[in-house]
């Protein structure tokens, strides 16, 4: 219990706002509104997931942003040249892990360090997607992009049922398969995994891999919610991962982190909106309140520790 | 950087910024043949002055970077302190020059909070000055309710950020140079910045030479937050309104500057006048791209491809002057406890 | 020279971002990365085009409030097709999205460039209109289109329609659709954002004018962007169960504001607004949207153009009454107002006879 305090004081605080709302706005909780939430919220778990993994590792990827929007676009490029659904998945999902091995290379390979790997990536693939695209939206989409060609109720438990899925085979990955152990130990202590058999490059180079194809996923989960793809999407979505995962309880040093307690987090950031808009609060808050959450969440961990240090 | 003879040319030839001079030497050539009307003195000054704001960030970045931090929080804190000026002039009716004061006050109390969290409580200065990025910027879209929009100030002010002495040195330069010569002297001449190189490389080892760590890191990222609302005015001058978007990225692109300059993001090493040439570096891309008539994008993609460049460049050549050295890898197995999970 | 061991001194990285050592010598570069930059500069060069002094062709500066938005791409196609056939050489350049600092810059590197004219759709009416003031100084005609700055700041205004009309048309659609009476809500591109204002102001004039019985119950903006209109108009509808009618009053809005309605599921929510009918078309057919009024945008950034070559070849002077614009013909000069001529509304009858 005490081990997972912090997560599962997350959970709580979430559950707290859920009880709010059961009292002052019960009209949150309409099946449509559940679900448009839950589908705002995919994106972020996904890469939150994938966040995790980096973090665990020691790096950081600050260019999921853009990778998402490049996936995004590419998908719906692929679209609307007709070629069918599964091919703009496997596009989409491979462009983000191509972008993925790029920042990899350089990490693992080069050893130049991962902050200002991604900065240099962010920069220069949002800059190329706006100069190729300059604003202008995907359109000419075919009628099954949009909710995979499903309706609009069954492509939404769809998109949120594909997330959860992976969320549980990532979860369950991380603790039972070695490769998810590698990742701890390449976090925790690299020379002693060296020692220990273990490869850091290559390790350290599959998760960039793995964040890029996350996001990719996440690209196209999301742009299959409209019927045109934004060119601007995903602005953000690296610092909502990152606050997702801190939240949830992942240590920025590596080597800890629990996937339900992301998971914990990303429903609690994604909630703040809706709830402000429901209780007839000023939306504006959400940014302040997120940046509130992080640093309370950080702090108390900071606290704990210098106690303990006592 | 390590001492070396001044008569050891090729050692000279081969620092960093040396590399960096070539490469703003062949952007200036390259500009004054693409560009209309590039290699005049009024361009010159205006390149200088609309990257004062910036400036002012990249300065103040560079001691935090040394000592082995970061500040992500410096465009959210722009924008902050922006609006913040605004409202008080606006809203509370204080003449600029107390409004400006009271701004940088402001500034400094928020880089306070970043201070106290990072040295009180030990925290990363990653995550605390990204939840304070959060933080900062939603408190000033929410002041503004998002919408808000603050302009019509008074010329008297204005000038700050649109006039010129003489008609020709913008007003705004005075403070980019005094501000350029006292971070120099601060980072290079003082024994408080020189401390700041010790702190990167180890806060351990500097806390147990007797220096005072925590106070020094924390006053670097008070100085931070005052350097933020300063760069604000002269944005809010410049561009005639104050708005809750004030300075979004530019804490990146002065990360940027401070890293092309020569700086390690692990602290430790890095110079001032590095960073000033990164920043001349980025701020001549972008103005003669523009005047080259090509899309402002281009300027944000060879920005990324230059550092790429510059980085993997150097670590490329580490890795071969580390393998021509014959001693074979020796392991090293750390001393250090495990971190308890 | 620190080594990979006085990490070890440090297990705890207490101020640090990361620690994997590596950072060492910084004095061996290689003339590798000299030459990488340096290609990549070249690059550059290699695809500008070289300029020998002053431009012997008239230079006209345009500018949109942003360049992703569709019905600025529209505007653009109009504006080309003029400079082609007046043969001067028009430079397009814009914030992707509305930015008002960047717009400013921009401005400010034009002046540096020296162009003839200045032609731009203005996002902040106050803060662009210093940058335009500085550049009439140094002797640039300005021109304003769709969007005004401050009449001092500028020398024409080339204005798609009387504000009155749209804003009058604008709410007879709004009406239309609530008949007669009801709560209805507004989507604006940004409060400072001139155009939009004075509709809204014509928009509500006839509001108490025409039709007591209506109430406003929302003004939201949404920034000039498709998906933040989408947020924007979901809220609405979550927070506001009265507000049968959504009025976008800037492009993107309309089609933002009419999937959210779609996703929403509400049959009893209709949209109305300012829109290019490409992207409302699948809207309109489904019934959705109910009216979309606009102009010939491509007819506006040609016109553009022209008043531009006008004004810089001392065509257009203060006190003219008329202009004659290529195919358009003469059109009606207003004090220092050029007038396009007057909004139309696609409905779902004529909608699928155009195609911008």
């Amino acid at each position: 219990m005490k081990r997972y305090f912090r997560e599962l004081s997350v959970l709580f605080a979430f559950l707290a706002i859920l009880l709010l709302l059961a009292f002052r706005a019960p009209e949150f909780f309409q099946p449509s509104q559940l679900l448009s939430m839950l589908c705002d919220a995919v994106p972020v778990l996904i890469a939150a997931c994938g966040m995790t993994l980096v973090i665990v590792c020691r790096q950081i990827d600050i260019s999921i942003g853009s990778q998402f929007a490049l996936c995004s676009v590419f998908a719906g490029l692929t679209a609307s040249s007709g070629l069918p659904m599964p091919v703009v998945a496997f596009v989409a999902i491979l462009c983000g892990a191509a972008m993925g091995a790029f920042n990899g290379v350089l990490v693992a390979g080069l050893g130049i360090p991962s902050i200002v790997v991604t900065l240099a990536t962010m920069v220069t693939w949002r800059e190329a997607l706006r100069w190729w695209r300059e604003g202008e939206f995907v359109s000419n989409l075919p009628e099954n992009f949009q909710w995979f060609g499903l309706s609009q109720q069954v492509g939404q438990i769809t998109i949120i049922g594909i997330a959860i899925l992976l969320f549980l085979f990532l979860a369950f990955a991380l603790k039972h398969l070695s490769a998810g152990r590698f990742v701890y130990a390449v976090g925790s202590d690299k020379e002693a995994a060296r020692l220990a058999g273990i490869h850091p490059q290559k390790v350290t180079f599959a998760v960039f891999v793995l964040m890029g194809a996350l996001t990719g996923l996440a690209a196209l989960l999301t742009a299959v919610r409209f019927p045109d793809v934004d060119p601007k999407a995903g602005q953000g979505l690296e610092l909502k991962a990152i606050a997702a995962a801190v939240v949830g309880g992942v240590a920025i040093s590596g080597g800890r982190g629990y996937l339900w307690g992301v998971a914990a987090g990303v429903l609690l950031l994604s909630s703040i909106a809706p709830a402000l808009v429901f209780l007839h609060l000023q939306p504006q808050w959400e940014k302040a309140l997120q940046g509130l959450i992080i640093l309370l969440a950080v702090a108390a961990d900071g606290w704990r520790a210098v106690r303990k240090k006592d | 950087m390590t001492n070396h003879s001044p008569t050891d040319w090729k050692a000279f030839f081969l620092r960093f910024e040396t590399l960096l001079i070539a490469v703003l030497l062949a952007e200036i050539i390259i500009f004054s043949r693409t560009a209309e009307n590039f290699v005049t003195t009024g361009n010159g000054l205006e390149i200088i002055r609309l990257s004062v704001e910036l400036g002012l960030l990249a300065l103040v970045m560079t001691p935090i970077i040394l000592t082995g931090g970061i500040d992500l929080s410096v465009g959210s804190l722009l924008g902050l302190c922006a609006i913040s000026f605004g409202k008080l002039w606006r809203d509370a009716g204080l003449p600029p020059v107390l409004a400006a004061i009271l701004t940088l006050l402001i500034g400094a109390a928020a880089g306070g909070l970043n201070a106290l969290l990072i040295t009180r409580l030990k925290l990363p200065p990653l995550i605390v000055t990204l939840g304070s990025f959060s933080l900062f910027r939603g408190l000033a879209e929410a002041i503004t309710r998002g919408v808000d929009n603050f302009t019509g100030f008074p010329p008297s002010f204005l000038f700050l950020g649109q006039g010129y002495f003489f008609g020709v040195i913008p007003a705004q330069l005075p403070i980019l140079v005094v501000a350029a010569i006292g971070f120099w002297l601060l980072v290079h001449r003082t024994t408080f910045g020189r401390s700041f190189r010790a702190i990167g490389f180890s806060p351990e080892g500097t806390r147990y030479a007797g220096i005072p760590v925590d106070h020094r890191v924390g006053l670097v990222y008070v100085l931070s937050g005052v350097m933020a609302a300063l760069a604000a005015l002269i944005y809010v001058a410049r561009v005639g309104q104050a708005k809750a978007d004030a300075g979004t990225g530019y804490e990146l692109l002065a990360i940027t500057a401070v890293v092309l300059g020569g700086t390690s993001i692990f602290g430790g090493i890095g110079t001032v006048h590095g960073t000033l040439l990164g920043l001349a570096v980025l701020a001549v891309l972008k103005n003669g791209l523009t005047l080259s008539d090509m899309p402002s994008e281009l300027a944000g993609i060879l920005t990324g491809v230059l550092l790429l460049s510059v980085l993997a460049g150097e670590a490329l050549a580490q890795s071969i002057s580390r393998r021509r050295k014959q001693s074979p890898p020796t392991p090293t197995i750390s001393t250090s406890p495990k971190p308890q999970t | 020279m620190p080594t990979k061991s006085h990490r070890a001194l440090n297990p705890y990285p207490l101020y640090c971002v990361q620690s994997n050592a590596l950072n060492n010598q910084r004095h061996h570069i290689p003339m590798k990365t000299l030459l990488t930059t340096f290609l990549s500069l070249c690059l550059v060069f290699l695809f500008s085009e070289r300029s020998s002094g002053a431009d012997k062709q008239l230079t006209i500066a345009m500018m949109p409030k942003s360049k992703g938005n569709a019905y600025f791409i529209s505007c653009r196609k109009g504006a080309e097709q003029a400079a082609k056939d007046l043969g001067v050489k028009l430079l397009w350049d814009g914030p992707t999205e509305p930015d008002p600092a960047r717009q400013n810059e921009i401005v400010e590197t034009w002046i540096t460039r020296g162009v003839d004219v200045i032609a731009v759709s203005v996002e902040n009416r106050e803060g662009l209109s210093t940058a335009l003031r500085k550049a009439k100084e140094k002797g640039i005609k300005i021109i304003t289109w769709d969007a005004d700055a401050e009449p001092d700041a500028r020398d024409f205004l080339i204005n798609q329609a009387t504000p009155e009309g749209i804003g009058y048309t604008l709410m007879d659609e709004a009406a239309k659709a609530l008949g007669d009476k009801g709560e209805f809500a507004i989507i604006t591109s940004s409060l400072t954002a001139a155009n939009q204002n004075e509709w809204i102001k014509y928009i509500k004039q006839r509001m108490e004018e025409k039709y007591p019985d209506i109430k406003l119950a929302a003004l939201r903006p949404c920034d000039d962007l498709k998906d933040k209109a989408f947020s924007e108009a979901t809220a609405i509808l979550n927070s506001n169960p009265n507000v049968k009618a959504i009025m976008a009053v800037c492009s993107p809005a309309v089609p933002g504001a009419a999937e959210a309605v779609k996703q929403s599921g509400r049959k009893d929510v209709t949209v109305v607004g300012l829109g290019l009918p490409n992207e409302n078309k699948r809207y309109v057919k489904e019934g959705i949207t109910t009216g979309v009024v606009l102009w010939n945008t491509e007819d506006l950034g040609y016109l553009t153009v022209y008043a531009a070559k006008a004004l810089a070849d001392g065509t257009l002077k203060p006190g003219a009454t008329s202009l004659a614009a290529g195919r358009l013909g003469e059109l009606e000069v207003k004090g220092d107002n050029v007038l396009l001529g007057k909004p139309f509304v696609f409905t779902k009858e004529n909608i699928e006879k155009f195609d911008f």
